[in-house]
């Protein structure tokens, strides 16, 4: 069997993600490591690429939260092939304080965020589902973060959002980190009333405000 | 006509018969209006309320004499059927509602299934038929408003809801397989809250939204299994509203198969153009909880008059109702409905 150039490993390992196909994915991380496709690479064009094109069809409305969830899977099963042949870590982008606001239990939307997040080259801290707003401000100090992203799929725990900007103020820590929030009933306008710096529509569009909001 | 009791006005509008004008009601369940004011008005209170029947009741008939709601709904949580299914529940506070600690299954295939009869003894779910007993009893001029967590939400609280998700795609067998199950349940625990007196029956299934499922996943399961559930509860003669969360879009052309007897949306949906694009259909909604928050009664009214203008079929709020929202801007709500 002719070798397949590296182009052609990156878009098999993009092309297993985006098919949500587990197996397929590793099998293609085991064979660009044999043919010395650097791991870094195969991350970056391959798994993140595959992540990238389903968040597209995500925006588009073509894919929806479980065949995101089977993509991430599969790019998490790559990740577990690749990640012990990096060389060294490239530079982290910087460290986001994640998670659900007090009184929602759902975390799918988090997750996502999450994944994307990590994918870009940002640390992430999550500290979960049914966050109280305090535990945002203390993490995001400890850790020395830039960015809290905070999710919501409920109207009634909205308040949480704008809580979490106002202890940031009251601690005095507000200047050094960003806010971003998204989730169903949260929009533009809501965002900007409760001094947040930034609203992402969904998990892609995530990832492209802390890149705007670090640079 | 002005004579119409609410209930006889409810069920006269799920019936397609004339009415005076639309009801205004908040079912409770999901869209519960047990907000902090009341209950520190009566001292009738959560969580103790979610135990005991004879308290729920108590606290639904405050809810209904300070709102102006045009019915009594119970329970106040999404997590009676979840419990009985083996999920442990945290009951929250006051003023914080009840929510899933941890589902009782990792994935679809290791869910045990359990004998219903028995399921119907255990947890909150006598409580609950006995609160909806006292409540009719003593109006029976009002709508008793009997509140179930949707198949697909109460699937999501019995298994890890990311497996969950994945397995409607990759374990479509065992997926089926559960929410038979858990469909099966509900309409039996709908079954004794009717047959002891409740008038109807409101379904709330957030997690079965075009947004979280796709328009191919809706079809197959929440369509499918909510339409299971209704059929079970029209089988014992009672009406049924199901709650739609989200923008709807991706998933619109599934509300014609629907076959409750009125769809409940979200204030991101316009339900003048739903009822034009769907003239069959009755809507119900959709006052945002987020501008009753806010507190403004004014705009309340002006929102309110837009949906009868609209001819909104039943006015009600357009998801579940922060509990910090005042009484005042609720009555701004239900009163400019009355006084037409």
């Amino acid at each position: 069997m002719a070798r397949k150039t590296k182009q052609e490993h990156l878009q098999e390992l993009s092309d297993a993600v985006l098919d949500m196909d587990e197996e397929r994915t590793v099998k293609a991380a085991h064979e660009a490591l044999v043919e010395h496709v650097d791991p870094y690479d195969a991350i970056q064009g391959g798994l993140s690429d595959g992540m990238a094109r389903a968040g597209q069809l995500f925006e588009d409305e073509e894919y929806f939260i479980p065949e995101l969830l089977m993509c991430s899977d599969a790019m998490y099963a790559g990740l577990d092939v690749l990640k012990p042949h990096l060389k060294q870590v490239g530079e982290s982008r910087g460290t986001v304080v994640i998670g659900v606001i007090e009184g929602d239990t759902h975390d799918i939307g988090k997750n996502m965020v999450r994944i994307m997040f990590e994918t870009g080259g940002f640390k992430v801290i999550d500290l979960g589902r049914d966050v109280p707003p305090q535990r945002f401000v203390d993490t995001a100090r400890e850790e020395q973060a830039d960015i809290i992203a905070l999710s919501t799929l409920m109207t009634t725990t909205m308040d949480g959002m704008g809580t979490v900007v106002r202890l940031l103020d009251e601690a005095d820590i507000r200047d050094g980190i960003k806010v971003m929030v998204g989730g169903g009933p949260i929009s533009p306008g809501f965002a900007k009333r409760i001094g947040a710096d930034g609203y992402a529509v969904n998990a892609a569009e995530a990832v492209k405000v802390a890149r705007e909001l670090v640079a | 006509m002005s004579s119409l009791s609410p209930k006889e006005r409810l069920l006269r509008v799920l019936d397609n018969k004339a009415v005076d004008r639309p009801p205004v009601i908040c079912t409770g369940g999901m869209m519960n209006a047990a907000i902090v004011q009341v209950m520190n008005l009566t001292g009738n209170t959560l969580p103790a309320a979610h135990h005991q029947g004879e308290l729920m009741a108590a606290l639904a008939g405050d809810i209904h004499d300070h709102t102006g709601f045009e019915n009594i709904g119970i329970p106040f949580c999404m997590t009676v059927e979840a419990e009985v299914l083996g999920s442990d529940i945290n009951y929250g506070t006051l003023a914080c509602e009840p929510k899933i600690e941890r589902e009782r299954f990792p994935s679809s295939a290791q869910v045990e299934f359990r004998d219903i009869t028995t399921m119907l003894g255990s947890g909150r779910i006598a409580e609950v038929v006995q609160a909806g007993h006292h409540i009719a009893r003593k109006n029976p001029d009002q709508p008793v408003i009997g509140n179930l967590t949707g198949p697909i939400s109460t699937a999501a609280s019995i298994i890890d809801p990311v497996t969950f998700l994945k397995e409607l795609r990759k374990d479509a067998a065992n997926s089926h397989r559960v929410l038979e199950y858990v469909s099966d349940l509900l309409i039996a625990f709908a079954c004794e809250m009717v047959e002891n007196g409740v008038t109807m029956v409101s379904i709330g299934d957030p997690t079965a939204t075009g947004e979280i499922l796709g328009p191919r996943m809706f079809e197959e399961y929440a369509v499918r299994y909510l339409n299971k559930v209704i059929d079970g509860i029209h089988g014992f003669g009672a009406p049924v509203i199901v709650h739609i969360c989200g923008r709807l879009q991706s998933v619109k052309q599934f509300l014609p198969r629907l076959r409750c007897d009125a769809v409940s949306t979200d204030a991101l949906v316009n339900l003048k153009l739903l009822k034009e694009e769907f003239p069959g259909l009755k809507v119900m909604g959709n006052v945002s909880t987020f501008m009753l928050e806010l507190g403004d009664s004014d705009k309340v009214a002006r929102h309110t008059e837009t949906l009868i203008r609209d001819g909104i079929d039943i006015i009600a709020p357009a998801c579940g109702l922060s509990t910090a929202t005042s009484l005042e801007v609720i009555r701004a709500m239900t009163d400019t409905v009355k006084e037409g």
